[in-house]
């Protein structure tokens, strides 16, 4: 009788296990073939071409304006957006902590955290491109400035979330401690808590780096792109995924292993940045214990 | 000190001005609608120490926390009646909490050293009261360090991160940093529960010694400790102050049953 139940359970035992290996090997076997694709199309094109020309020489050309552009596109966006966010997480985490509004704000954050990137870019193009096009009589138009605007606000509710959070598991005794001492709040916030949380706040602003460099429909209507090299904010500026986006769309199957080596790039700066932010985030632990 | 202690344990006031370095009035305390802290009348003499005991949740720690104001920093928490430091009622919301706070030092039930070098963490509470030039600091900063009887175990290691060292070393510290603003008093919350044996060894010893300088005010759930360190007690239960005087009166013949019960281990 005994025997019997337990020759049961140990089935469907076996059986809910192999049905969860199975899903997890599922999705593990999409993640590896299409980073399997990924490298494989990408390094075929991977040459010193794709760093030294321009994307104006089509299939005889590179990257090197996209990439450029992206460098300086992504770096302006997270100049932007980490500022704002770490000292908007701060004002959630120690001053609107359990506030209503606090709490407004937060679900309204998430809304934008959840936002499509496409609605942001045509939100810039709106407020951005329309009235900058209007105040130079048509000079300047599309521009890195404000395609680093749409992706400043791809990356801006990432962090300030992961700021909120961190803050928030700082323990509340370091908080008193800093307090008892007559330390006003906006000292302890900046100089104590923030650096008890940094290697977390860092973090933070390093996934939104991730995040918003891959991202492709904010730049089309903000940035637009440009097949020559350009370094000034207020040029029209190419950047990888709109590089990516236009090669694709392309019949020629040469531009395609371009896109493909482009795509590369992107991948392995992203699990760069998760590599680099995942070893930030333990190295600070372990130091904090 | 003995006709001060039989004057204000009998509830009247003392015809000299009372050496009394707080003097506790009419204390209530509540916890939005939790009545923690109910009728306390207190006086803490300058210089000595006096413990808190009295069972998990009976208003100990709710006491100390309002003679820095610290509980003031959470919402819905209020105090009423007059706590007189030197004779000013601190709770008036008139009172400079950066004066109170240079007055008042306190160290937690767990040592919380902040993210910085061991240095720093002494520095940085007096960079923010006072402008020293930075000789000044360094003797101020190992000043406190002796104090707290740190010193030797960290003064090669000064630039180091003050979160490599031991419990009861970061414990030393945060009693370093607190002293190191030169307070007048300063109050304890269980500060060795956090601790082995040894370590707590050495911050009684470090109380013993500081009772020169400060007067120290310290909740402790462990009665021997009380017994060992303190001049004067205070047993709290649910939310009342049930006697309060001498640690060996206290320990060896209460006047009240409550205490009697608690001291010989019959509740708490």
């Amino acid at each position: 009788m005994s025997t019997r139940i337990h020759r049961r359970r140990h089935a469907k035992n076996i059986a809910a296990q192999v049905l969860a290996s199975a899903a997890t090997l599922l999705a593990l076997a999409f993640l590896v073939w299409i980073l399997w694709e990924t490298i494989s199309r990408g390094l075929q094109a991977i040459g010193i071409s794709l760093f030294t020309k321009i994307t104006a020489y089509a299939d005889q050309g590179g990257l090197a304006n996209a990439i450029v552009g992206s460098a300086i596109i992504d770096a302006m966006a997270i100049a932007l957006s980490a500022p704002i966010g770490v000292m908007a997480g701060a004002y959630l985490a120690e001053y609107a902590r359990s506030t209503r509004l606090g709490a407004t704000i937060r679900f309204l954050n998430d809304i934008l955290l959840s936002a499509p990137s496409i609605v942001l870019g045509l939100f810039v193009y709106v407020i951005v491109v329309l009235p900058m096009t209007a105040a130079t009589n048509g000079t300047t138009t599309f521009s890195a400035l404000a395609g680093s605007i749409a992706l400043a606000l791809i990356g801006l509710p990432v962090i300030v979330r992961t700021t909120d959070e961190m803050l928030q598991l700082v323990p509340s005794t370091l908080r008193e401690a800093a307090l008892s001492l007559g330390i006003p709040q906006w000292k302890l916030t900046v100089q104590v808590l923030m650096r008890a949380a940094g290697s977390g706040i860092l973090t933070g602003v390093l996934l939104a780096l991730a995040r918003l460099s891959g991202e492709t429909a904010p730049l089309l209507f903000t940035a637009f792109g440009n097949n020559y090299m350009a370094f000034g904010p207020l040029e029209k500026m190419a950047s990888l995924p709109a590089a990516i986006y236009q090669y694709t769309n392309d019949p020629n199957p040469a531009l395609h292993a371009i896109a493909w080596a482009g795509a590369l790039l992107i991948a392995l700066f992203v699990l760069a940045l998760s590599l680099l932010a995942r070893t930030v985030f333990a190295r600070g632990k372990t130091s904090h214990d | 000190m003995t006709d001060l202690a039989t004057a204000t344990q009998s509830g009247s006031q003392p015809v000299a001005p009372a050496p009394a370095k707080i003097a506790v009035r009419n204390l209530q305390f509540h916890y939005r609608d939790f009545h923690a802290v109910r009728n306390v009348h207190m006086d803490i003499p300058e210089r000595q120490v006096t413990a808190i005991i009295g069972p998990s949740g009976c208003g100990k720690s709710t006491l100390l926390r309002v003679f820095n104001r610290i509980y003031a920093i959470y919402p819905h928490l209020r105090a009423e009646g007059e706590v007189r430091l030197d004779g000013e009622n601190i709770l008036d919301p008139g009172y400079s909490l950066n004066r109170l706070r240079s007055k008042v030092g306190m160290v937690f039930q767990k040592p919380v050293p902040f993210p910085m070098t061991i240095f720093e963490n002494i520095a940085y509470g007096i960079r923010h009261h006072e402008s020293l030039s930075r000789a000044d600091m360094d003797v101020r900063v190992e000043q406190a360090l002796r104090a707290a009887a740190l010193w030797d175990e960290v003064k090669d290691k000064l630039k180091h991160s003050a979160l490599g060292l031991s419990g009861g070393q970061q414990q030393r510290l945060c009693i370093a940093r607190g002293i190191a603003l030169r307070p007048q008093v300063l109050l304890l919350d269980e500060p060795t529960s956090a601790l082995d044996p040894i370590a707590t060894g050495r911050i009684e010893q470090l109380i013993e010694e500081l009772k020169r300088d400060y007067t120290i005010v310290i909740v402790t759930h462990n009665m021997q400790q009380a017994a060992r360190v303190s001049d004067r007690t205070a047993f709290m239960y649910m939310g009342e102050l049930i006697e309060f005087g001498d640690t060996e009166k206290i320990f060896t013949k209460p006047d009240k049953k409550q205490t009697e019960d608690y001291i010989t281990g019959r509740f708490g």
